[in-house]
């Protein structure tokens, strides 16, 4: 425990890692702000406006003719069983559609700003673990450290826990923080948020700041095992610029549950469905659907079974390889 | 249990090998049987590129043996590193702390890391004379600072064995008596101090004894004083009327002779006993008188180039073959 308290006191002490954890707090800050200013009340002003539009649009001689042509054949535009009465309540601009903004739901945000949120913490946190680690052996300061705690996987294994618990405690403050302020403005604004919605978003912070941790933990060893941030982050790029590509050429069906993004989404949103060019549709299917569902337990697998592997790779070559 | 008797560092047999880039083996330390008995300031000494740095290396976990046994204390290392290295304080090669935190933060992570109080980090910043810069960062220290502050991170152990690797390098003058009066301050206390230095002046100050490597095998071992000795009836410098007669009167009788300005510098065989009396007498009996003949002072100095000149001259066929 003593060799943990001060690895994490390295992490939180580590300039880099403020400045990833400052970054991230600004972002987290921004993508709330932009979300409560997004969804804000309408005022009177706008509402008198937005109505005023209203009219002159439903008023318009293009309106009318739109109406007059859905009116005549509804079926076409809005399918089988629809009728005029279809036309006129779909065609129709609503204020809202005018002022171009809905209220805040967080039910809604739940799928938008609160996958925004935890994709961006996890980055930075990845960023986090990884210049913890590539800190020590960018100064030589790992062999310092050593001549006073040789045992080597009490190190490995001490800033681990530094990796994971700093970057989990940062991922939930930050996400936790998100959340809170969208509701006390939901609060604030008189929209209720009911229970089931409440507890999907704490789940989904869990899955979040457990998903951030992992990906500080996971940067850190990628990191112990490379010996070099700009190694770790060199891994990173290539990936993001040609890894997804790569896994969806592979020849198999479904290799979308092969990747990593795919993954991470179906942890972050409990299970979803994802495209896959492989499945065959015939032209003359209606319908048919060309997904495939990843579930919760996939993802989490995958992603367990992926940080495993760099774990155990990175931890045994740490005790026998010479430091440097 | 430990022997109380035991030197406080024994290597038999070490060897280390290690590969380059391109594939070649490389024999860094062969076979080398190092003792050092406890108390006193032991150098170690050898050209660049003798071992002497990875030996340091291998007795302190840094690096692993390829062959050999190692004990400290009496302990088998690496085995037993962690019994034995809360008594051991060293600085390998250069200094190596985090650029970023002050010297202090970097000497008060390592303290809570054994345990020390954050008493024992201002004592020890005293200790080497950086108690006024110990919250300054530590990429604002000059070399000799750095320096220092390595040997403070040492000092926070109260070690028993003190292993140094060119403690000198970038002080000032004033720097280096500091550290100097240090070691030998530590020797004369009950503390073993293993100093390696290029600087033969300063051990042959410094140091009760002394072991010499090259090519990674030990050469000579032994008290300074009787490394000394051994080598001041080696050489005499000889003035005679005709010094182009006596010369070709020695080198018949067996001696080795080189001119330096008017005078004669005549050594014996490297294996037979050297009687400088032998000298005079050879060329009295051809009626060759002496004028003066002085015995040349051997210091650590010539013995060291000789020792590893003659290593240099037996091992050079080897080398590219790395293996002995």
């Amino acid at each position: 425990m003593r060799l943990l308290r001060v690895e994490l006191s390295r992490f939180f002490s580590r300039r880099a890692v403020a400045m990833l954890l400052l970054a991230a707090a600004l972002l987290t800050a921004l993508v709330a702000g932009t979300t409560i200013w997004g969804t804000r009340p309408v005022d009177a002003a706008e509402q008198a406006r937005a109505e005023a539009r209203v009219q002159a649009i439903t008023s318009s001689p293009e309106y009318k003719r739109d109406l007059a042509n859905c009116q005549e054949s509804p079926e076409d535009l809005f399918g089988p069983g629809a009728d005029a009465a279809d036309c006129r309540r779909l065609l129709a601009p609503s204020t809202a559609d005018v002022v171009g903004r809905v209220p805040l739901a967080l039910a809604d945000e739940v799928d938008d700003s609160g996958i925004a949120v935890i994709v961006i913490v996890t980055v930075l946190m990845i960023v986090a673990g990884t210049t913890f680690a590539g800190a020590d052996w960018a100064s030589g300061s790992m062999s310092n450290q050593m001549l006073f705690e040789p045992r080597r996987q009490r190190v490995w294994w001490a800033k681990a826990g530094a990796a994971l618990v700093g970057t989990g405690v940062a991922a939930a403050v930050l996400i936790a923080a998100f959340w809170v302020a969208l509701y006390l403005v939901a609060d604030a604004r008189g929209i209720g948020t009911g229970a089931a919605v409440q507890t999907d978003i704490r789940w989904m912070v869990a899955r979040g700041v457990s998903l951030a941790a992992l990906a500080g933990f996971g940067g850190y060893a990628l990191t112990m095992l490379l010996r070099h941030t700009v190694g770790t982050l060199a891994v990173l790029f290539v990936y993001a610029a040609g890894g997804e590509a790569l896994i969806s050429l592979l020849p198999v069906e479904r290799s979308g549950q092969y990747s990593p993004a795919e993954n991470v989404f179906a942890w972050i949103r409990d299970g979803g469905r994802v495209f896959d060019s492989s499945i065959d549709c015939p032209v003359s299917s209606a319908g048919c659907d060309q997904t495939f569902q990843l579930t919760l337990l996939h993802g989490g697998a995958y992603l367990a079974v992926l940080v495993l592997l760099v774990t155990v790779v990175s931890a045994v070559l740490f005790q026998r390889r010479d430091i440097p | 249990m430990a022997d109380t008797d035991a030197p406080v560092i024994e290597t038999t047999g070490l060897r280390k090998e290690f590969r380059t880039r391109r594939g070649r083996r490389v024999v860094a330390v062969d076979g080398l049987d190092l003792v050092v008995p406890a108390g006193g300031v032991h150098g170690f000494l050898g050209p660049n590129g003798s071992g002497k740095t990875t030996t340091i290396r291998m007795l302190l976990g840094l690096a692993r043996a390829t062959r050999g046994e190692m004990r400290l204390f009496g302990q088998p290392v690496p085995h037993r590193l962690s019994a034995v290295m809360g008594r051991i304080g060293a600085v390998v090669e250069q200094p190596k702390f985090l650029p970023s935190f002050s010297g202090r933060k970097n000497l008060i992570l390592l303290a809570r890391t054994i345990g020390a109080p954050s008493s024992a980090v201002d004592s020890a910043l005293a200790q080497v004379g950086l108690a006024g810069r110990g919250r300054d960062r530590y990429k604002s220290y000059s070399l000799g600072m750095k320096q220092r502050l390595a040997i403070a991170a040492t000092l926070l152990k109260s070690p028993d064995l003190l292993i140094l690797d060119e403690p000198t390098n970038g002080l000032d003058p004033a720097g280096i008596r500091d550290i100097r009066t240090m070691i030998r301050g530590l020797g004369e206390s009950g503390v073993t101090v293993l100093l390696s230095s290029h600087i033969l002046a300063e051990v042959q100050q410094v140091c009760h004894s002394v072991s010499i490597i090259g090519s990674g095998r030990l050469l000579a071992s032994g008290a300074v004083d009787d490394l000394v000795a051994a080598g001041r009836a080696t050489r005499v410098r000889v003035e005679v009327g005709d010094p182009v007669r006596a010369r070709a009167i020695l080198e018949e009788d067996g001696f080795r002779v080189h001119h330096e300005g008017e005078r004669l510098v005549v050594s014996g065989d490297a294996d037979e006993p050297f009687d400088p009396e032998m000298v005079s007498r050879a060329l009295a009996t051809r009626q060759l008188y002496v004028r003066e003949l002085t015995p040349v002072r051997a210091d650590l100095e010539s013995v060291f180039l000789q020792l590893t000149r003659d290593d240099s001259l037996v091992s050079e066929p080897p080398a590219a073959g790395g293996a002995a």
